[in-house]
């Protein structure tokens, strides 16, 4: 027998489906926060995830209900870790690249909303959805809430007026389609503040991006998906995690693909002259799973993981840490008012201009170079900057609370 | 990377060229999109594949003079019989008694050669801007003089010539590439189309031009033959071959005639979801 049930109106529970990218981790946490607190507003609904991995490790941990047909989905992660090479990542054009994945997943996604009956779509930065909606209006179901920390593709200097040409088309027709179908979205939410979007243009003659995101945005401020410790828990927190009064702790994180191994060996390579010149301090390298931690020469004060649980709380107790330019990352640093060095990958338009305008706004971190960074320069930054008090801009507490208010209009 | 693997490929020797095929799903029934022009190869279906292979079995081949299939020298080996034989011989080494084909451009050709000649192996078409010698003929339909005329210089459509092509043909793609995607914002696919057509090279890609085609006359005959449910998508804006010819294709066959207003010659490419759920709606209507 086929049976089929439709439920009446009037029996039907209000529903969401989540949307959360699945490049990087960040989002999965800032989504889970907002979710949060969108069901304290609304604790009768009811919210599936269409997600992957990683962002399914963190659902999953999380007892979230990720919807069934999430195991069709092309995997997005795997793509962009596969167009990384060495500390260089042309996101632009891994993003232009993922497009057959883009539209597998849409198809996907699709056929969730058509059978799913619901009342309202989350997407956290997915393209797949923003993008074929605004191409195919007809198919839109429920109220849609776009989500994203960054607006305006920009171009790598040396990718000269080719890609200046190919990013200001991409941006012009991400502007034809709001004009022309403003009923799309719902609501946007920039996650940030407005002085968090760039001062740059669209290119060309299109108009400049905090003028267009200030028409067509709701601001949330930044969301953390985590507390930060108050000082007077740091020494009970750094006891639990066995870092001793008397040691500087340096916890070098590259996130979890295999994209990292660039800066971990130019770190590893400026540990012995860092310690020379700080004799307390301990380097603890998480390498991530694909990264063989027993590749790299033992040292004393040095140390490397593949994996360390609530890796955050390493970061929001450590002395100073070294890592790449993802949002996520370095805005919990920032948050926990830890002195921070920041590598952005190569040839990345978020890391290399979106993050650091970001982080200069808050006055945190320190930007490295990767390509004009040696050991010497790596070991002398670090001596200068473990331990050293810092004085960055407060990071807003309750942006979850915000957006989720922003949504919870809707339903 | 691409969004979906095949669960098997391989290569079949068909005349004494080796044909490369891939299956992807294990559904039912089974979709052949077939080869275009030897310009491009399979992956011009890639927006099509994860899709249709989550619902049904599809397999790709790529056509001789591209992709990962032989590249015969002689141009009759690019006769439209040929391709239409490749199909069946990977149905065959696919153990695929039926299949529903869909053909883009030229691939209409060689889809009708197959829907015509060899109904018990087709249930059912799909023709995608067809390029057939029916309806209105584009302006520059004496091709074959124009294809072989030396020129000082060669603009617009001139570059449709075999002496331009020896001697620039990345700019030869470039051209065709936007003649083929009209639509703003198309940047992507014209850079996959050039791609794509730097997997072969001047020299096979005339060769392909001077095989034997399915004329007119033989198309009116073949039309006649044809029993199965057809349906013809074309674009109002396509710039390679008129969608009046598309709709007179369409009347020829007694097929279904899906317009796409606004769009270029590949919808599949430019305008993917609506051609996804068109397809899906049809074989879905055959397949019950």
């Amino acid at each position: 027998m086929n049976a089929t049930t439709w439920p009446r109106a009037a029996s039907r529970p209000s529903r969401a489906l989540y949307l959360s990218s699945p490049i990087g981790l960040g989002h999965a946490r800032r989504d889970v926060a907002l979710a949060n607190e969108l069901r304290k507003l609304r604790p009768e609904l009811q919210i599936d995830w269409l997600a992957q991995h990683p962002v399914t490790t963190v659902l999953e941990a999380e007892g979230e209900r990720i919807h069934p047909a999430s195991r069709w989905l092309a995997n997005e992660s795997a793509h962009i870790a596969d167009e990384a090479s060495g500390h260089d990542l042309h996101c632009f054009q891994a993003l232009r690249r993922m497009d057959e994945i883009l539209m597998a997943n849409f198809m996907v996604f699709q056929e969730v909303v058509d059978e799913g009956c619901y009342d309202l779509v989350i997407g956290d930065e997915a393209w797949d959805v923003d993008y074929y909606w605004h191409e195919n209006p007809e198919l839109k179901r429920g109220q849609n809430v776009w989500l994203t920390d960054f607006v305006g593709y920009l171009p790598m200097p040396d990718g000269g007026d080719h890609e200046a040409f190919l990013t200001t088309d991409y941006n012009a027709e991400m502007i034809e389609h709001i004009d022309r179908y403003p009923w799309i979205r719902d609501r946007a939410i920039f996650v940030g503040g407005e002085a968090d979007v760039v001062p740059d243009t669209f290119g060309g003659t299109l108009p400049a991006i905090r003028d267009w995101t200030d028409q067509h945005f709701s601001y949330s401020g930044y969301i953390t998906g985590f507390t930060p410790p108050e000082p007077e828990e740091l020494p009970i927190i750094r006891d639990r995690l066995g870092y001793r009064d008397d040691e500087l702790v340096c916890v070098v994180a590259v996130g979890g693909s295999g994209v990292g191994r660039a800066l971990i060996d130019k770190v590893v390579a400026a540990f012995p002259l860092a310690k020379k010149a700080v004799p307390e301090l301990r380097m603890v390298v998480v390498t991530g799973p694909r990264i063989d931690s027993a590749a790299y020469p033992q040292r004393p004060g040095l140390e490397l993981h593949g994996y360390v649980h609530r890796l955050y709380e390493h970061l929001s107790v450590c002395d100073l840490a070294v890592v790449q330019g993802g949002l996520t990352t370095t805005m919990e640093l920032t948050a926990a008012k830890r002195p921070f060095l920041y590598f952005p990958l190569a040839h990345h338009f978020e890391q290399n201009f979106h993050v650091r305008h970001r982080l200069n706004r808050y006055g945190a971190g320190h930007y490295m170079d990767y390509a004009a960074s040696d050991p010497d320069l790596i070991a002398a930054r670090i001596a200068e900057l473990v331990g050293k008090p810092v004085d960055y801009r407060d990071v807003e507490s309750d942006g979850a609370v915000r957006a989720a208010q922003l949504i919870a209009e809707l339903v | 990377m691409r969004a979906c693997q095949p669960v098997a490929e391989g290569t079949v020797d068909r005349d004494g060229v080796e044909i490369h095929y891939e299956r992807y799903g294990h559904g039912s029934p089974t979709i052949m999109l077939l080869p275009t022009w030897s310009l491009l190869h399979s992956r011009c279906w890639k927006m099509q594949i994860p899709f249709l292979a989550r619902h049904y079995q599809v397999i790709t081949f790529d056509p001789r003079g591209n992709g990962r299939s032989g590249r015969p020298t002689d141009e009759q080996a690019y006769g439209e019989r040929h391709f239409a034989a490749d199909a069946l011989a990977v149905l065959d080494v696919t153990d695929t008694d039926r299949a529903v084909v869909v053909g883009f451009s030229m691939g209409a050709q060689r889809g009708l050669l197959l829907a015509a000649e060899h109904p018990e192996r087709v249930s059912g078409a799909v023709f995608i801007a067809p390029a057939v010698a029916v309806g209105p003929v584009p302006a520059r339909e004496n091709w074959v003089e124009e294809f072989t005329t030396v020129r000082e210089s060669y603009a617009g459509w001139q570059k449709y010539n075999r002496h331009y092509w020896m001697s620039d043909y990345e700019d030869f793609l470039e051209f065709f590439l936007s003649e083929m995607f009209t639509e703003p914002h198309s940047t992507k696919q014209r850079e996959d189309g050039v791609g794509w057509a730097l997997d072969t090279d001047p020299e096979t890609l005339i060769a392909t031009q001077l095989g034997s085609r399915v004329e007119a006359d033989e198309l009116r005959t073949l039309a006649a033959l044809v029993r199965c449910p057809v349906l013809v998508m074309h674009g109002t804006a396509d710039a390679i071959r008129p969608s009046a010819s598309g709709a007179a294709f369409a009347d020829l066959l007694n097929a279904a005639l899906v317009l796409f207003d606004g769009s270029g010659h590949a919808p599949q490419a430019r305008d993917p979801v609506r051609v996804n759920l068109v397809i899906k709606q049809f074989v879905d209507r055959i397949a019950r």
